[in-house]
């Protein structure tokens, strides 16, 4: 096996890794220590690994790390300015949404790319786009109205 | 998982993309979305070769026709205002239910009906659309219609060909379609999928008639004895029964984990016939 380089950005802050042609984003992407993203399932359904390339969200454990070349990745750490956290963290803070916490970085990137690409969206908008992120411990409803109130609160 | 990976590549163009598949053999695998291929995880890839920036992703009129590259996502599909206004919009219907929006980012067209799964959402109503595939060799391209492409159960074409473009023909004058799809959820794998197109004439009888299948055989299907019942009919209780019992003979389920065979071929019955009542109602596809 041979190694490759990869370049790209993460989190506006440009990288070059060294990587196996075989590598996965998530496993590099953890390696690195970018551990926001999360290992969950590997097959794609429960979104946890979860990260906006070039602004869209995509499961990072079905995507090789070659693929990324001259991509931005944004993970969860890269949301947050500084130590002021983004609406979205705050909202969900406030209303209670997260529980044990896997699921949130992928709850809260997914609601980033909807309100980034609609600020205004319908209920039903927020659910289709956190519908691809699974929260075991049963909380849904209270995501769905952190990411309302966060986009109410942008208004 | 994919740690006997000797290189990854990324062709700029088809001509580049079909060397290295020429090179690598039969250890040379191509990729893009990624989400059936990394899943898959097949042990003997050596070569990864990814498509993504081969030029195959966009959504052109020629003539009359629509031609969709490989590698445009469901994504793209759903949210396309060509396609959306497309027979009904089906296709852009079938793509939004291609699993989640992480998965709809990532999926493409092309791989979805070359990973040959008898549910691929996509390739129901490109069936009833007449839709042909462009296949791209050494020897150079040739287009055939979708129905040659599949040959049995996860078997698509033969060869080292690459599937790089679809082309749906012009549609009938005033054709009326339709997609439905029932899964566990509206984004889950299909349990079955239809998609029917309709042409009626003055008196109110069909005068063409498609009738496609997902889920429900080896391969994705058209119910072509069943489309053959239908036309020079009118449209109406009799028919429909008529013709929902064809298609129940048609199709050859299997039981799985997800649904029996019994259950599936009752709900082609029933799929099919919302599919024509749809169509016949002149309602369309709604998104």
């Amino acid at each position: 096996m041979k190694a490759m380089e990869v370049r790209l950005n993460v989190n506006g802050e440009a990288k070059q890794w060294t990587i196996a042609p075989g590598d996965l984003l998530l496993d590099v992407l953890r390696r690195e220590g970018y551990f926001g993203v999360k290992r969950g399932c590997e097959a794609g359904e429960c979104g946890a690994c979860t990260v906006l390339l070039d602004g869209k969200p995509i499961n990072s454990c079905l995507m090789f790390a070659a693929q990324a070349e001259g991509a931005d990745v944004l993970t969860i750490e890269g949301v947050a300015h500084g130590s002021t956290l983004h609406p979205l963290q705050e909202a969900f803070l406030d209303h209670g949404a997260v529980q044990c916490g896997f699921c949130t970085p992928a709850m809260i990137l997914n609601a980033k790319a909807l309100l980034d690409r609609k600020p205004h969206p319908s209920e039903e908008e927020v659910r289709e786009a956190l519908a691809g992120t699974y929260c075991r411990c049963t909380g849904f409803r209270k995501p769905v109205e952190a990411v309302l109130a966060a986009a109410g609160a942008k208004r | 998982m994919f740690d006997r990976v000797e290189a990854f590549y990324r062709p700029g163009t088809v001509r580049e993309a079909l060397r290295l598949l020429q090179n690598g053999k039969n250890r040379a695998r191509v990729v893009a979305g990624g989400t059936d291929l990394v899943v898959e995880a097949d042990r003997s890839i050596r070569f990864l070769i990814d498509i993504t920036h081969a030029g195959l992703s966009y959504i052109r009129r020629r003539g009359k026709a629509c031609v969709i590259g490989a590698t445009t996502t469901m994504a793209t599909l759903e949210n396309s205002p060509a396609i959306r206004a497309l027979a009904g919009g089906i296709l852009a219907r079938a793509a939004a239910t291609c699993g989640s929006v992480q998965i709809r980012n990532m999926a493409t067209l092309g791989g979805n009906l070359a990973n040959g799964s008898p549910a691929a959402d996509t390739a129901t109503p490109l069936l009833a659309l007449d839709a042909e595939v462009v296949l791209a060799d050494a020897r150079g391209r040739r287009k055939i219609p979708l129905t040659a492409f599949y040959s049995g159960l996860r078997k698509t074409a033969p060869g080292k060909a690459l599937l790089i473009e679809v082309v749906i023909p012009a549609l009938p004058r005033g054709g009326r379609w339709s997609f439905q799809k029932l899964g566990r959820t509206e984004s889950d794998i299909s349990l079955v999928n239809a998609a029917a197109g309709l042409q009626l004439d003055s008196k109110g009888r069909a005068k063409w008639a498609r009738i496609a299948l997902g889920a429900v055989a080896p391969t994705p299907i058209r119910a072509v004895n069943a489309e053959k019942l239908l036309v020079g009919r009118k449209v109406d209780e009799s028919t429909l029964a008529e013709v929902c019992d064809q298609v129940a003979r048609e199709v050859q389920p299997i039981t799985d984990v997800r649904a029996s065979a019994e259950y599936r071929r009752e709900m082609c019955r029933v799929l099919v016939r919302r599919a024509l009542e749809e169509c016949a109602a002149g309602t369309g596809c709604s998104l």
